[in-house]
C-alpha cells in the first residue's frame, strides 16, 4: 500500500476487471464502466490506466478469441492479481476505517 | 452480418495509431477501436462514427502508448559498438603498413586543416568584443578622380556631421581623426606614439575599457590624452600617469597634453589598434580662421573616420540614399563626385576594397584561396584511405559475410565500417594536433604585410575549437570511409562464402583509377604555382629597374633635419655619395599629384617624387634629354622646374624627349619647366604600369625629405652603419635609426609573392607527400596481390625490366593523364588568379611547365619502381612452391 499508488480512476477500472472476470477487455471494461458512472469514458484513458497498471503489477493479461465485429483482432483480457484484490481489501479496510470514525456531528449537522 | 459490414475505419486514423502504438499493444487497442467503431455505426451515422474513432484516436496518443524512440528493439548497441571498435582496432594493427599510411596522410591533412579552423575562427572572432557590433557601420568613400577610381575607408567630417543632424534611424554617429602621430616627452622620456583623435562618444560607441579616468570628461576638452595601458608603462612606467603633462615637439595640431585616461589596449582581434587617443576637438585649431575647412568641406575625406550605430530597424540602401541627397548638393557641381557607402564591421578586416583602413587585414580572396588548398591536401588524405580500403576490400568480404548471416543489416555493416574510418580519423588528429604545434611558430612567423606589423593570429586552442576539431575529425573520417563502407555493406553473404572468385574484386577500380589521378593531378598543379610563383618573385627581384640601388642605404627621416644630418655624413670617409627625396622608387609607395598643360587645356594624374640635385647622378638614371637638377632651391623659392619620364610627354602631347625640354607646364598655381627627360624605370612596383607618367620636383622644405639616400664604399659594414647610426642619435634620439639597403628593401615590397610560394611550395610538399604515401600502399598491394602472376611470367622466362614495365605501367598511365588534366588547369588559375596583379610577368618556359609532371613523375616512379623490382627479383621458387 505504502509504495505502489492506485490512482482513484485505476480502482474504478481495477475493480470492473475482478467484476467483469472473463469478460475483462478494454471494450467491455469501458462500457461497464460508463454504465455505472454515467459518462463518456475514452479508449484512450481506458488503456493507459489498464496499462500502467499491468507494468505496476496489478493486472496480467492474455490474448482471448478474435471476433469478425474486431476485425479478425483478439481482445486482450485481463485479470486481477493477488496483489491486486489485497490492495484493494485494504483499501476498502482503510475507507470503510475512516467512515467509521467519522464523528457523528457531521451526520447530525446534516440532517438538521 | 448487417449493413455496415462493407464500412472500414478511417484510413488516416488507422495509419495514425498503427505510427505510434506500441507493438505488443497495436492488435488489442486496434480491436477495440474497431469493436467501438462497430458499435457506434449502429447508433450514429457513418460520418459521426468515423469522426468519433478518429477523436478516439487521437485521444490514444498517451505516453505509456507510444513506442519508445529510437526504434522498438531493444537490443543494447553497446554491446555491438564494443566489437565494431575491437575489430576495428584489430584490423588497424593487423595491417600495420597501411594503417600507418592513412594515419600519417590523414595527419598531414587534418595539421592544415586545424590551422584553417583556427585561422577562420580567428578571423571570425575579430571586433565580435563590441557590444553593437551588429549595428555598427563605417561610411566608406568613392571617388574617381581622372580615371582612376579610389576607394577610401575613410570620410569627411562634413558627411559625418550631415548625417548626425539629418538622418533618422542612426542611433550614433564617431567622427575620428586618423593617424595621431606624436612624440610624446615627459621629464624623463620621449616616445612616438600613434593612435587616433576621438570624442566623447568613443567610450560609448566602441567597447574598450576605460581602466582610470570618466568616460564623459576624458575626451572632452582638446589635449586631453587618453593611452593604453602599454603606452602609459612605457611612458610612465609603473607610476599613475594620471594628470601628468607630456609636451609633443614639433607636432603640427598639440605642443602640450595632459593624461585623463587609460584604456586596455586593443585586443589583437580588432581592426582598431592604437596607442593613444587625443580628444578630437584638439583639431578644432586647425579649422580656425579658415573660410572653408576640413569640417564643412565635404572633399576632405581622407583623415577622418565615420562611424555609424544603425537603428535597428533601420536599412543600410536607405541611409545611403539620404547620405546620397546630401552629396547632391556638392556633386552637382564638382569635378569628381563623392559617393559614400555603409560597411558592416563584419568586413572591416577581409575586405580589400577600401584603402586608408586601419589595423590588420586579411582579404577574403586570401582565405578563398587557403580554403581551397587545405580541402586539396584534406582530399588527398581522404582519397588515400578510400583507395587503399577499396583495393583492401576482398580481405574483409568474409568478415562482412559472416555478419550479415547472423543477421547484421546493410545499415549496420556500413556503419561499422563508417566507425572504422573515424577511429583511424580520431587517431590521426591527435598526430595532426602534434603536427601542427611544429607548423604554428612556422605560420605565424611568415611575414603577413597585409597585417601592416600588427600581429593578427594567436591561434590558440580553447574547448570550442577542440569541439570544433573533434567534429572536423568526424567529419574526415565519414567522408573519407564512404565509399568503402558503401561497398562493403553491399556485398552479399551467399555470393562471399559460395564462390569467391565472383566478388566483383575489382568493382570500384575506374573510381580508384580516377581518385589516383586527382591526386596526382593536384599534386601536380601546386608544384607547378609554387614553381610559377618563385619565378615572378625571382624576375621581380631581377628586373631593370632603370636605376642604380647598387651599395645604397636608405635611411628613414622623422624630422626636417634633411639637410643637417646630410652634412654630418659628408664628414665621413665610407660615404661616397648621399642624395634626398621624399619617396623611395620601387618599393610600392609614391605620391600622387595633377599636372596641367601650359594651355590649362589637359591634365595628367602624375606620380611624383621630390629629389634634391645629386639624385639622378647617384642612382645613375638615365637622362634621355636636358639635364638633372642643377643647383638646390634656396629658402622659401618655389620649384621652378620638373624632371619627367616618357609616358608624361605622352600624356601631354609634348613630342619627342627632345622638343619637351623648356616647354612648360602647371602643378597648381606653380609654372613648371621641363627641365629633363629620364628614361622608363619602376616607380613603384611592377603592378604598376611603367607607362605611368612620373614627375621629379625639387622643394625647399627640408621637412618633405623622408629619405636619405647614402652610398657607402666600405670594407666593414657593420662599423660604417655604427657610424651612421651614431650620427642620427645626434640628431634624432626620439626614433629608432632606420637604415636599409636599397636592395633589401625592394626585396620587401615583393614580400607578399615570397609568402605566397612559401605556403604553396609547403602545401604543395605536404600534398605530394601524401599522394607518394598513397601510392605506395597501392604499389605494396599490387604487387603483392600478383605475386604469384609475377612469378609465373619469371618462371616463363619474362625479364625484370619486362616485369617492372607491366607492373608500373598502370601507374605511369595515371600519372600521365594527371598531368595532361593539371598543366593546363594550373596555367589557367596561376595566370588569373595569383599572379594576376603583376603587368610584367616572367614569361613561362617549357620547364615551368614540366616541373610539376617532371617532379611527380620522377617521384612516384622511385616508389613505385622500389616496390616493384623488390617483387621482381624475388626467387619463383619462395611463391609457387606451396601451390
Amino acid at each position: 500500500m505504502k509504495k505502489t499508488k492506485l490512482g482513484e480512476f485505476e480502482e474504478l477500472v481495477l475493480l470492473t476487471v475482478v467484476v467483469l472476470q472473463e469478460e475483462a477487455y478494454g471494450v467491455e471494461i469501458k462500457r461497464e464502466l460508463e454504465e455505472r458512472l454515467n459518462e463518456r469514458l475514452s479508449v484512450g484513458s481506458i488503456q493507459s490506466a489498464l496499462k500502467r497498471m499491468e507494468q505496476k503489477g496489478f493486472l496480467t493479461s492474455e490474448f482471448g478469441e478474435a471476433t469478425k465485429k474486431r476485425g479478425g483482432k483478439r481482445k486482450r483480457i485481463y485479470s486481477a492479481t493477488p496483489y491486486a484484490h489485497r490492495v484493494l481489501t485494504e483499501m476498502k479496510d482503510v475507507r470503510a476505517g475512516l467512515w467509521a470514525s467519522m464523528p457523528k456531528l457531521a451526520y447530525d449537522l446534516k440532517i438538521i | 452480418m448487417n449493413q455496415y459490414d462493407h464500412i472500414v475505419p478511417p484510413k488516416w486514423p488507422r495509419k495514425f495509431l498503427r505510427f505510434f502504438v506500441k507493438k505488443e499493444y497495436l492488435e488489442e487497442i486496434e480491436g477495440d477501436m474497431e469493436e467501438i467503431f462497430r458499435e457506434s455505426l449502429e447508433e450514429h451515422s457513418v460520418r459521426k462514427a468515423k469522426r468519433i474513432y478518429a477523436f478516439e484516436a487521437l485521444k490514444l496518443f498517451r505516453p505509456i502508448l507510444i513506442k519508445n524512440l529510437g526504434g522498438d528493439y531493444r537490443l543494447n548497441h553497446y554491446g555491438m559498438f564494443k566489437n565494431y571498435l575491437k575489430t576495428s582496432l584489430r584490423s588497424l594493427k593487423k595491417n600495420t603498413l597501411f594503417s600507418s599510411i592513412n594515419i600519417v596522410g590523414l595527419a598531414i591533412g587534418m595539421s592544415v586543416g586545424i590551422l584553417m579552423i583556427l585561422l577562420l575562427s580567428e578571423l571570425h572572432s575579430f571586433d565580435d568584443f563590441h557590444a553593437q557590433k551588429d549595428n555598427i557601420y563605417r561610411v566608406t568613400s568613392t571617388r574617381t578622380l581622372y580615371g582612376r577610381e579610389g576607394n577610401y575607408s575613410t570620410a569627411s567630417y562634413y558627411i559625418g556631421s550631415q548625417i548626425d543632424a539629418q538622418i533618422p534611424g542612426v542611433d550614433k554617429v564617431l567622427i575620428m581623426g586618423r593617424d595621431m602621430s606624436a612624440d610624446l616627452r615627459t621629464e624623463e622620456k620621449a616616445i612616438p606614439i600613434t593612435g587616433f583623435y576621438a570624442p566623447t562618444s568613443f567610450f560609448d560607441f566602441f567597447s574598450f575599457k576605460l581602466k582610470k579616468g570618466n568616460p564623459q570628461t576624458a575626451l572632452a576638452d582638446p589635449n586631453n590624452i587618453v593611452l593604453t595601458e602599454s603606452a602609459s608603462k612605457k611612458l610612465f612606467g609603473d607610476a599613475d600617469p594620471m594628470g601628468e603633462l607630456v609636451s609633443a615637439d614639433g607636432h603640427q595640431d598639440f605642443q602640450n597634453g595632459i593624461i585623463t585616461g587609460v584604456i586596455e589596449d586593443p585586443p589583437v582581434n580588432s581592426h582598431m589598434q592604437f596607442e593613444a587617443l587625443v580628444a578630437l576637438k584638439t583639431l578644432d585649431k586647425r579649422a580656425e580662421g579658415q573660410e572653408r575647412n576640413f569640417k564643412d568641406n565635404p572633399r576632405d575625406m581622407y583623415n577622418s573616420y565615420v562611424y555609424l550605430v544603425l537603428n535597428e530597424s533601420t536599412k543600410t540602401e536607405e541611409v545611403e540614399d539620404a547620405i546620397g541627397k546630401i552629396m547632391n548638393d556638392y556633386n552637382s557641381n564638382a569635378e569628381a563626385p563623392i559617393t559614400h557607402r555603409l560597411q558592416p564591421l563584419d568586413t572591416f578586416v577581409t575586405s580589400d576594397t577600401y584603402v586608408n583602413g586601419t589595423g590588420p587585414r586579411f582579404s577574403q580572396r586570401k582565405i578563398y584561396v587557403m580554403i581551397g588548398l587545405t580541402l586539396i591536401v584534406l582530399l588527398s588524405a581522404c582519397f588515400n584511405y578510400t583507395n587503399l580500403s577499396l583495393a583492401r576490400a576482398l580481405r574483409r568480404s568474409k568478415e562482412v559475410g559472416v555478419r550479415k548471416v547472423t543477421g547484421a543489416t546493410r545499415f549496420q555493416v556500413f556503419i561499422q565500417f563508417m566507425l572504422e574510418a573515424v577511429i583511424l580519423s580520431l587517431i590521426a588528429l591527435i598526430a595532426g594536433l602534434g603536427l601542427f604545434f611544429l607548423i604554428r611558430p612556422e605560420f605565424l612567423n611568415l611575414p603577413n604585410p597585409a597585417a601592416r606589423g600588427y600581429q593578427m593570429f594567436l591561434l590558440d586552442i580553447n574547448y570550442l575549437q577542440l569541439l570544433y576539431f573533434l567534429l572536423f575529425a568526424i567529419g574526415v573520417g565519414c567522408l573519407a570511409g564512404f565509399l568503402p563502407a558503401m561497398f562493403l555493406s553491399k556485398l552479399k553473404a551467399r555470393i562471399v562464402f559460395n564462390n569467391a572468385s565472383k566478388v566483383k574484386l575489382f568493382s570500384g577500380v575506374n573510381l580508384r583509377r580516377v581518385l589516383i589521378v586527382f591526386q596526382f593531378a593536384m599534386s601536380i598543379g601546386l608544384i607547378m604555382c609554387a614553381v610559377l610563383v618563385h619565378r615572378q618573385y625571382k624576375f621581380a627581384l631581377n628586373y631593370d629597374l632603370g636605376f642604380t640601388t647598387e651599395k645604397i642605404v636608405n635611411i628613414r627621416l622623422k624630422g626636417d633635419y634633411a639637410n643637417l644630418l646630410e652634412n654630418e655624413y659628408s664628414k665621413i670617409p665610407e660615404v661616397v655619395e648621399t642624395s634626398k627625396s621624399s619617396v623611395v622608387l620601387g618599393v610600392g609607395s609614391a605620391m600622387l599629384t595633377m599636372i596641367k598643360s601650359e594651355d590649362k587645356s589637359s591634365t595628367v594624374s602624375l606620380l611624383m617624387s621630390e629629389v634634391d640635385e645629386r639624385y639622378f647622378n647617384m642612382h645613375e638614371f638615365e637622362i634621355l634629354a636636358g639635364s638633372g637638377f642643377l643647383s638646390p632651391l634656396r629658402e622659401d623659392e618655389s620649384p621652378k622646374y620638373v624632371v619627367v619620364n616618357e609616358a608624361f610627354l605622352k600624356g601631354l602631347n609634348l613630342g619627342s624627349p627632345k622638343e619637351a625640354i623648356g616647354k612648360y607646364v602647371w602643378r597648381g598655381d606653380t609654372r613648371l619647366e621641363i627641365l629633363g627627360v629620364v628614361g622608363d624605370f619602376v616607380s613603384i612596383t611592377l603592378n604598376i604600369n611603367l607607362e605611368d607618367a612620373f614627375g621629379f620636383l625639387q622643394t625647399s622644405k627640408a621637412s618633405r625629405y623622408h629619405t636619405l639616400g647614402v652610398k657607402i664604399r666600405s670594407n666593414d659594414l657593420l662599423a660604417t652603419m655604427g657610424k651612421l647610426e651614431e650620427s642620427y642619435k645626434g640628431l634624432d634620439p626620439v626614433h629608432p635609426f632606420e637604415a636599409t639597403f636599397y636592395d633589401d628593401q625592394i626585396a620587401l615590397a615583393y614580400q607578399p609573392q615570397k609568402t605566397t610560394y612559401t605556403i604553396i611550395s609547403f602545401l604543395a610538399f605536404l600534398a605530394i607527400s601524401i599522394s607518394t604515401l598513397g601510392l605506395l600502399g597501392m604499389a605494396v598491394y599490387t604487387t603483392e596481390s600478383r605475386m604469384k602472376e609475377v612469378s609465373i611470367r619469371k618462371v616463363l622466362g619474362a625479364g625484370i625490366s619486362n616485369l617492372m614495365l607491366l607492373l608500373s605501367r598502370s601507374f605511369l598511365v595515371m600519372i600521365a593523364v594527371a598531368g595532361t588534366v593539371a598543366v593546363p588547369i594550373t596555367l589557367y588559375l596561376v595566370d588569373n588568379m595569383i599572379l594576376n596583379e603583376f603587368l610584367y610577368r616572367a614569361k613561362i618556359g617549357l620547364i615551368e611547365i614540366l616541373s610539376g609532371f617532371v617532379i611527380v613523375m620522377v617521384i612516384s616512379a622511385l616508389t613505385i619502381g622500389w616496390q616493384i623490382r623488390m617483387a621482381a627479383v624475388r626467387n619463383p621458387v619462395d611463391t609457387l612452391r606451396n601451390d
